[in-house]
């Protein structure tokens, strides 16, 4: 099924309304109009009612007849018929009138072969049980007719006006709804190549300003994560360039005259190295790619965070005795988690800590239960990273040191970016605060 | 000690077939899974190395049709993939041990070991011992020339790990896992420090090196001649 456009749903809408109003509004003069002519009526046989009791108690009863019929003649549509209390007609002033009479007392209308009449019956004398009835009988074919034209007026009315507002109405909408094209023109015009494309903002009406503003943070997310896209494939290549172009010079050169076999074996050994660089880095970069398609599915186990950390604290400890940095834990929480991932995510953080600390320093790994999460925070003391760097620093392959900037170096800075991904595979938040003199990476992650 | 390798990728293969031969494994090694299953059926082999993807017959068919006719050879899983459904399948199908490619050699030969010596038990040592260092599992304790060495816990596995597996090239991360239950890639260098701190305690003093670093390998504890 064709579903409808807005303007012509908004149309139709419109000319459902009209039609509703105009079709009540008509049902109401009708009916109001028959209730007056009902009333003119009524008074007026109520007033000729009178004339002819009148008429035929002062008359002489061989004058009644003329009497009657000259009482009768000024008016043409009114008939006059007298039935005895044994139901005998006693006097008819038209041939033409209905055989049948409704037999009630007081107003009624009847319509019989295309006239209709308005009826009075009252008893000639209203005292008396065993009267006569005077059946007064009013034409009043023109007040129908009269009603009938309304009435199609009205229908006409309804149509007309029905027609013409679904026709002002879609006008209207489609005027009304100009933005919504503009924004609609807009959306077509996107592509890979122009995310920067913005709605006007300013210009939309209040109802139109919030989708937009929407939509723009929309375009404004997906030229972000387009824009960190590219710059990632940029970034693999670019990080692969440098091992490559070591591999093939040292090869190359190695190759080029006859060495002693410790050359050879020492070119090897340096071309391992590069080569298990590489290995680590095209781990690390499947492993964020499994991440980005959801398929890092964390298992759910029952985790006591304080012994899980504890291992870490052990296995750093060699490297912070080393480095003469001091390391501890306080605080513990259950979780439910993935142990291997939950581990790899903290042992970056940990590893990151203990490269950035100075001597002396000290990395503390805390604990804290909040209500519905949990809180895992690593901080160490040092040089404070400045506040514009710290949202870029879980992108891959940031590097916040400079001197760390280009390839073969040991770390390929994909880090922080796995642990990230790892953190947010269990639907935790992880940030990094910093200060002057401390450095402290926050992971909440949700208890259950 | 008989392998079989069944990996298509002819230059993997040759390698593979190379190194474990060099190791001192006798290796076959095929290319298709057909024949790769004949062989398999066999018998013959103490270890299978199953490359995932093969041409007319799957890994996974030829892990499943050893395990149904009863043999229970252990059997490594190679793979480029490395969804989580895939390794869950493999051993759900009965597979022994999963590598995901790039993998290093030495990681490979350090599990390769692992899986033969699982089958035979060694009897219950009380001691473990190269040249003059002395490990004595019963009151934890380590000499060398006769003099006493204190070593932490972790320092304790490490040392006792090495001397289990002396000539062989253990691979930094199968320490972190062994020692650490670090299973994962890291890039840390905790194991160079821990080794570098073992060093310490049990070679510096002493002319006979054992610990060595066989560079971007591992490392390894024998005695070599100086």
């Amino acid at each position: 099924m064709r579903r409808l456009s807005l303007s012509s749903r908004l149309a139709l809408l419109f000319a459902a309304c009209t039609a509703v109003v105009s079709l009540f509004a008509g049902v109401l003069f009708n009916r109001a109009s028959e209730a007056h002519f009902i009333e003119l009526d009524q008074q007026q046989l109520d007033g000729k009612l009178i004339g002819l009791r009148r008429a035929l108690q002062d008359v002489q009863p061989a004058q009644r007849e003329a009497r009657l019929a000259d009482e009768l003649s000024r008016q043409a549509d009114l008939s006059l018929r007298i039935t005895g209390a044994d139901g005998q007609r006693w006097y008819d002033s038209s041939t033409q009138t209905p055989k049948d009479l409704p037999p009630q007392i007081g107003l009624s209308t009847i319509s019989t072969d295309g006239t209709d009449y308005r009826v009075l019956n009252a008893p000639l004398y209203p005292d008396k049980s065993d009267s006569p009835h005077l059946s007064l009988l009013l034409d009043i074919t023109h007040h129908q007719h009269f009603l009938q034209r309304m009435q199609h007026l009205i229908w006409l009315t309804v149509g007309l006006s029905a027609l013409a507002t679904a026709l002002l109405g879609a006008w209207a909408a489609r005027s009304g709804l100009r933005p919504l094209r503009r924004m609609s023109a807009v959306a077509r015009g996107i592509s890979a190549q122009s995310l920067n494309a913005r709605l006007p903002e300013a210009q939309m009406p209040p109802e139109l300003a919030e989708m937009a503003h929407s939509f723009n943070a929309m375009l404004g997310r997906l030229d972000d994560s387009f824009q960190r896209l590219s710059a990632f494939s940029a970034d693999i290549a670019h990080e692969l360039r440098t091992p490559l172009s070591n591999l093939l010079t040292h090869t190359q050169v190695t190759l080029t005259r006859p060495r002693p076999i410790e050359d050879y074996r020492e070119a090897l050994h340096s071309n391992l190295e590069e080569l298990q660089w590489m290995a680590q880095l095209v781990n690390d970069m499947l492993y964020l790619a499994k991440a980005d398609h959801g398929l890092l599915m964390p298992k759910r186990e029952p985790l006591e965070l304080a012994d899980e950390t504890d291992v870490l604290l052990e296995f750093f400890a060699p490297l912070a005795e080393d480095a003469g940095v001091t390391l501890t834990r306080e605080g513990n929480a259950r979780i439910e988690g993935d142990r291997n991932m939950l581990r790899r995510a903290l042992s970056n953080l940990l590893d990151n800590a203990l490269r950035f600390t100075p001597a002396a320093g000290s990395v503390s790994l805390r604990i804290a239960e909040l209500p519905g999460a949990v809180r895992v925070s690593v901080e160490n003391t040092g040089d404070g990273i400045s506040a514009e760097l710290l949202p870029r620093l879980f992108d891959r392959f940031y590097r916040a040191d400079p001197a760390r900037q280009e390839g073969s170096s040991e770390h390929a800075g994909l880090g922080l970016a796995i642990t990230q991904s790892i953190v947010r595979a269990h639907g935790g938040q992880i940030r990094c605060e910093s200060e002057a003199g401390w450095t402290r990476f926050v992971i909440e992650l949700p208890r259950s | 000690m008989k392998l079989l390798i069944v990996e298509d990728q002819a230059k993997t293969g040759q390698y593979l077939r190379q190194g474990l031969t060099e190791a001192g494994f006798n290796t076959e090694l095929v290319a298709d899974g057909n024949s790769g299953q004949q062989l398999a059926l066999s018998g013959d082999y103490a270890l299978l190395i199953l490359d995932v993807m093969l041409p007319g017959r799957s890994g996974w068919q030829i892990l499943q049709a050893v395990r149904s006719a009863g043999l229970d050879t252990p059997v490594l899983f190679l793979t480029a993939k490395d969804a989580v459904e895939d390794r869950v399948h493999g051993l759900e199908l009965g597979a022994d041990d999963y590598l995901v490619k790039p993998f290093a050699f030495s990681e490979l030969l350090a599990r390769v070991r692992s899986l033969l010596r699982r089958g035979s038990a060694t009897p219950q040592e009380t001691s473990l011992q190269l040249a003059d260092l002395r490990l004595d599992l019963i009151r934890r304790r380590v000499e060398r020339s006769g003099q006493r060495i204190d070593l932490t816990a972790k320092e304790f596995a490490l040392l006792e790990m090495l001397l289990r597996r002396q000539g062989e090239v253990l691979p930094k991360s199968l320490i972190a896992s062994q020692v650490w239950d670090m299973n994962f890639d890291s890039d840390t260098n905790v194991i160079e420090v821990a080794i570098r701190r073992l060093r310490l305690k049990i070679d510096d003093e002493f002319p006979n090196k054992l610990i060595h670093t066989v560079r971007g390998m591992g490392y390894v504890l024998e005695e070599r001649s100086v």
